[in-house]
């Protein structure tokens, strides 16, 4: 019996010995983090330009407002719904921060573009929650509103004149540290802690991985699902201060396309669609691939076309991988 | 400063009698243009752009990095042809890249900053935003490494020198042709261009305060900025029509645009009544222009824009003297005077393609 087993042995003991070792590396949580370093071992040896201290405040400059307005993605992904308003919130808080600053002075503009994304993400919440409309299609209508109210308020010219302390936002140091950085830390930090260690946070991927269930465990399901969508519109608010400073005019075709970067970024980092899955951390991972990414390619002079192929593949590849290996358990 | 004010009386010349539909208007004192060096005979063909001569082959290999807005028609090809043919004739390398559009500011603002940090030698900025590059022209000019602004100007004052066509007198130019093929008196739309940039600006209002200044029978009725494609050119130019019920006369600040309106015009069958002046001249615009529909472009000759700006980055490099602003000549075309046009200055080659980048 074993002689019959012994010979109709499909593979050899040594090759299983290796998959099974394979099998037991935790991929899901090195994955991500060893792509990131092949990159950046490639990029560097092509062009060692990459690794200096120039490039590297740069591609953290270039890539802090998608980082913020993912982590805004992450709480509306998680909970089951999406934002796909975030793009044209850009526009809107940097036409609105523009025009208030220019009245009211540097810091009225901040807090008036911050407030204006809050806004924007409250209509989002109320009519997901209150009224029913489905995210995508909620979203969708404040993409292209939001993009008609930002043509409409700056009469589709940059506002210019803006102080040049309000420079510092977006190209200051905080000692070694970019500022735009430092916002980030602190962003992620919060965002963080609000998911893991607040009830709101748990609501949240309560929502997201069932929400009838939810319900009937007696969440406040229509007053958090609000709340989500302030959070995000609030964090893009955060990113079209950052990203007015940087261009230090008011601008109204700001951010197009960038929400479909925060999705790709959440879906990157390892979290689900559907909602239920993910974190900060993995959309941190997402947005720093994309960044490397992106910015590794322009030095090794890779045409912003072919980036643009091999970014929608990756995208594909991380879902599939991540969905076949549920598969296999 | 003189040689800008023959090239203006020259232009006006040759807007009266392109309004005549005569031949080129030879003039004595004009200073020798492309144009004017045509007609003068087969012995004397002054390459376009020769006002600024070529200068020596440097002693060693630069970089210079190029930061356009887009690569999507004519005029930037026709550009980036010039930019990598004369890198190309004194040696340098050179790095194009392309934002995507006048509305990706952040996207250039990025792609300065990279060319930074790979320590190109130059930076050549065809600015997306006027206000939107001050800080990034900063950041390069604080590395070390000298803005040249061709074409679109940046409000910052930290470059080296600008190359550009005079946007005013493109206004004007237009401006006095539609007011004498109007004959004094009649409606115009305008068709501005991408908004909040420099060209845009100064081209219209140039053209509306001459219109006012010497035509103040002839009224803009109705005035739009869009992108430059032919799409919102078209678009446009059918709102219009539908808004105004007489409509004389289209401004165009650059031609991509022109070529929409001349479409909606064909469709709408009322080619030759209504005047299209136009900026710049690619193929679609010669056609439309052989076929009778647009009247008048004053061509920027974007190949030389190109040239010059490699030619000021590397004088400048080689520590010699460049000055603040170098004014490329225009030319003014119109039917009658099109076989006659120079197309080496005006076109990158037939089937040439930007590197993709």
């Amino acid at each position: 019996m074993s002689e019959v087993s012994l010979k109709d042995a499909p593979e050899e003991p040594g090759v299983n010995a290796v998959m099974s070792m394979v099998s037991k590396v935790p991929w899901g949580h090195i994955g991500m983090p060893a792509v990131l370093v092949i990159m950046v071992i490639v990029f560097g040896s092509i062009n060692p330009n990459f690794y200096s201290l120039t490039n590297i405040a740069n591609v953290s400059r270039q890539i802090s407002p998608l980082a913020l307005i993912s982590i805004g993605q992450t709480f509306a992904i998680l909970s089951a719904g999406i934002d796909l308003s975030v793009g044209s919130l850009l526009a809107l808080v940097s036409v609105v921060c523009a025009q208030q600053m220019l009245t009211f002075g540097l810091a009225g503009g901040i807090v008036a573009g911050i407030l204006a994304g809050c806004l924007a993400g409250l209509v989002n919440g109320l009519l997901i929650a209150k009224a029913r409309v489905p995210a995508f299609i909620a979203t969708l209508g404040m993409l292209v509103a939001a993009r008609g109210a930002a043509l409409t308020l700056s009469g589709g010219l940059p506002i210019a004149g803006l102080p040049h302390t309000f420079l510092v936002v977006g190209a200051g140091h905080l000692g070694p540290v970019p500022i735009p950085i430092a916002i980030v830390a602190g962003a992620v930090v919060v965002a963080h802690v609000v998911l893991s260690r607040t009830r709101f946070g748990r609501y949240v991927y309560a929502m997201g991985s069932n929400e009838e269930a939810a319900v009937l465990s007696g969440v406040n399901v229509a007053r958090h699902k609000i709340l989500v969508y302030v959070v995000s519109g609030l964090f893009a608010g955060i990113a079209g201060v950052v990203l007015t400073s940087r261009v230090i005019s008011g601008q109204p075709t700001l951010g197009e396309v960038q929400e479909l970067y925060s999705i790709a970024a959440v879906v990157i980092g390892g979290g689900k669609i559907t909602g239920g899955v993910g974190g900060i951390g993995k959309t941190l991972m997402g947005v720093l691939v994309l960044g490397i990414l992106g910015n590794g390619l322009n030095l090794i002079q890779v045409s912003s076309y072919v980036q643009n192929i091999v970014i929608g593949a990756i995208i594909i590849a991380a879902v599939y991988i991540d969905s076949a290996r549920a598969r296999r358990r | 400063m003189s040689k800008r004010a023959f090239l203006i009386e020259f232009l006006i010349g040759l807007c009266a009698s392109a309004a005549c539909g005569n031949a080129l208007v030879q003039t004595d004192d004009a200073p020798v243009t492309a144009v004017q060096a045509e007609t003068a005979g087969p012995a004397q063909v002054v390459e376009p752009g020769g006002e600024y001569p070529r200068p020596p082959k440097p002693s060693r290999q630069y970089t210079i990095g190029i930061v356009l807005p887009h690569l999507s028609n004519p005029h930037f090809v026709g550009q980036a042809y010039g930019y990598i043919d004369e890198a190309h004739e004194l040696g340098a390398k050179v790095a194009l890249l392309e934002a995507g559009g006048y509305q990706h500011l952040d996207r250039q603002i990025s792609q300065i900053e990279d060319l930074v940090a790979d320590k190109v030698d130059a930076i050549i900025l065809v600015a997306v935003s006027g206000p939107g590059t001050v800080g990034a022209v900063a950041l390069a000019v604080s590395a070390g490494i000298p803005v040249i602004n061709c074409n679109v100007m940046t409000d910052s004052d930290q470059v080296v020198t600008r190359v550009r066509s005079d946007d005013e007198e493109i206004g004007r130019t237009q401006a006095d042709f539609m007011g004498q093929a109007l004959k004094g008196r009649g409606n115009v739309v305008m068709l501005r261009g991408a908004p909040g940039t420099s060209w845009a600006e100064n081209r219209g209002n140039a053209f509306k305060k001459r219109l006012s200044a010497r035509f103040p029978n002839v009224t803009v009725v109705g005035e739009q900025y869009s992108q430059s494609t032919p799409a919102d050119g078209l678009r446009l130019m059918e709102d219009f029509m539908q808004t105004y019920a007489q409509i004389d006369g289209v401004y165009n600040g650059a031609d991509t645009t022109a070529i929409g309106a001349a479409q909606a015009i064909l469709a709408s069958g009322k080619t030759g009544r209504i005047v299209v002046a136009t900026t710049d001249f690619q193929q679609d615009t010669e056609k439309f222009m052989r076929a009778g529909v647009i009247a008048a472009a004053v061509v920027q000759q974007t190949v030389v824009i190109g040239r010059w700006g490699v030619r000021a980055a590397i004088n400048y490099l080689e520590k010699r003297p460049v000055a603040g602003t170098l004014w490329t000549p225009l030319l003014l075309v119109s039917r009658d005077s099109v076989d006659r046009l120079d197309m080496r200055g005006v076109r990158a080659p037939e089937g040439w393609k930007p590197p993709t980048r």
